[in-house]
């Protein structure tokens, strides 16, 4: 088998034996890298022979019998909003152009001590600002299975790497869906774990009280295994919880047998056909592996997106507000109209969305009594062309020869509203692939679980991956 | 439906946040804020009685006792 074909519990296991070299790992990644990223514009930054310094020390350090851990030896890819020491950290801006922050985020920093090869800096929509990745700055992210569609975002970069097989796993950030939603339309897992899980210090943030990091990995195993590492608390991020990190592997090949899943009803509209016959086939069988499926419904989760809108607004304009005063045409047209649209959001507003916000976490709990996880699909649709999708209040440039509604996709509607839900309400929710639509393109569903039960989730993902089988691979 | 003109964006931006901005801009701003506002207003719908902002003591205790601590 190659070793751009192993997922990282593979490439750990032979690493671990020494039967191959991170060496070697990390030279097949760069390589693919340096002949297929042209094309996919996933990474910013590619700091080459920095990973090869840190692949022979960690093939120094394992020949020695000094393992580490899963990641010694393993390249990983970094969403650009993680701080990296000495390594340009942009943000996917022109603003950060020139940084280089002198500490690692957190999460970066638990992998590099398990011994992780950074292969580099992923692009991202500019300031994780928004769904397509289609950056005026470090340019257009490109989704693997048809370049001329986006890959989502705001982590466009980090899904697009894990399926162009320019690395094996990826960390990505989630606001409003940016791990979720490049995962489901790349075809790919995404992870965003409960809020407060995963430490966000040294992560350029958008919305402090919504912002997540987590895994976009090729396989549930591996998000499992990433989480086990970046997972705990952090003594620089107030907020980062002190509930113990379990080995969230333990239960991945449990099963679902008598486990309940419950099919969120206010997400189950206005899906494609596509997505729609693919989210009951994945229903089914998950059924036919022993799980009971049926219906539940939180009411109060379409105004979830309203507060989440509400509050990235206020929030991510309280970080940007001293740039917006010097430096405004330093952004891109559609993140600046978004950061804009924050100055007139009354105070009132932000504080009744933070109440609201309770609400709907109890209404989400409510409806998860009787049941271990949650179930909706990834998005309404797949990917969209690049250029096509439009945020409220963005402003693209669209082809003359088409008419906007010809081209046009309303992100909220058709993407961001299956979501953004689980920002607000901060509980654990994975994007996995359900197969390729008749355009050839990833689908996807969502297992959510209750605060904390990151376990639950990943062990019915597991259970449905595993039934699922193998998808094929773009051709890139 | 909150009547946000542009013309009340611009001063707001001006006023406020020290920021010129586009009539056209300001139009876009407009639709998109006053449309987040009155959306904001039927959250109000909602039984929110009894409910506080899940801002919390323990978080602000937490944080200011990050601030005072010797970075780790």
């Amino acid at each position: 088998m190659e070793i751009l074909d192993l997922d990282v519990a593979a490439l750990a296991e032979r690493l671990r034996s020494k039967k191959i070299s991170p060496v070697e790992v990390t030279k097949a990644y760069l390589d693919r890298i340096a002949r297929v990223d042209e094309k996919i514009h996933a990474y910013i930054t590619v700091t080459a022979d920095d990973a090869l310094a840190a692949a022979k020390i960690a093939a120094a350090e394992i020949t020695a019998g000094n393992w580490r851990g899963t990641f010694h030896g393993i390249p990983v890819g970094l969403k650009d909003l993680l701080y990296t020491k000495g390594v340009l950290t942009t943000a996917g801006s022109k603003i950060l152009a020139e940084f280089r922050p002198d500490f690692d985020a957190t999460a970066w920093a638990r992998l590099k001590a398990q011994g992780a090869v950074m292969l580099g800096k992923l692009n991202l929509h500019e300031f994780a600002y928004g769904i397509t990745s289609s950056n005026p700055h470090w340019g257009i992210c490109r989704n693997p299975y048809a370049l001329d569609r986006i890959p989502g975002g705001s982590s466009g970069g980090s899904a697009a790497a894990i399926v162009a097989r320019t690395a094996p796993a990826t960390i990505g950030t989630d606001t409003g869906g940016s791990i979720r939603i490049p995962a489901s339309l790349c075809g790919c897992v995404g992870l965003k774990p409960t809020w407060s899980r995963v430490s966000r210090y040294g992560v350029v943030p958008l919305a402090y009280t919504m912002d997540h990091v987590g895994p976009i990995t090729r396989t549930v195993r591996d998000a499992a295994l990433m989480l086990n590492v970046i997972a705990g608390h952090d003594p620089n991020d107030s907020t980062s919880s002190r509930e113990p990190v379990p080995d969230y592997t333990a239960n991945l090949r449990a099963g679902v047998k008598g486990m309940r899943i419950g099919v969120i009803r206010e997400l189950m509209d206005g899906l494609s056909a596509d997505v729609a016959k693919s989210f009951q086939g994945a229903m089914r069988q998950l059924t036919d592996l022993g799980a009971t499926v049926d219906e539940v419904t939180i009411p109060t989760l379409p105004t979830a997106n309203v507060i989440n809108s509400i509050a990235t607004f206020t929030e991510a304009l309280e970080y940007h507000d001293e740039w917006m005063r010097t430096r405004p045409n330093d952004y891109g047209a559609d993140v600046r109209r978004l950061l804009e649209s924050g100055m007139a959001i009354t105070g009132v507003a932000y504080v009744r969305a933070q109440r609201a916000r309770t609400k709907v976490l109890a209404d989400a709990l409510a409806a998860m009594e009787r049941h271990d996880v949650l179930a909706a699909p990834g998005s309404a649709i797949t990917a969209p062309k690049v250029g096509a999708s439009r945020l409220v209040g963005e402003g693209e440039e669209r082809p003359r020869a088409a008419t906007r509604a010809d081209i046009e996709v309303d992100a909220v509607d058709k993407i961001l509203r299956f979501t953004a839900p689980f920002d607000c309400t901060g509980q654990p929710a994975l994007a996995i692939p359900t197969g390729l639509g008749s355009d050839g393109l990833p689908l996807s569903m969502q297992i959510i679980g209750r605060p904390f039960d990151e376990a639950a989730v990943l062990q019915v993902s597991a259970a449905y991956e595993e039934a699922r089988g193998a998808i094929a691979a773009p051709s890139i | 439906m909150a009547q946000l003109s542009g013309e009340t964006v611009k001063n707001l931006a001006r006023e406020i946040f020290d920021y010129e901005i586009t009539d056209h801009d300001a139009r876009s701003v407009a639709s998109v804020a006053g449309a987040m506002l009155t959306l904001s207003r039927q959250l109000g719908a909602l039984p929110l009685s009894g409910i506080g902002p899940a801002f919390g003591f323990a978080n602000l205790n937490a944080e200011a006792a990050r601030l005072n601590a010797k970075k780790v």
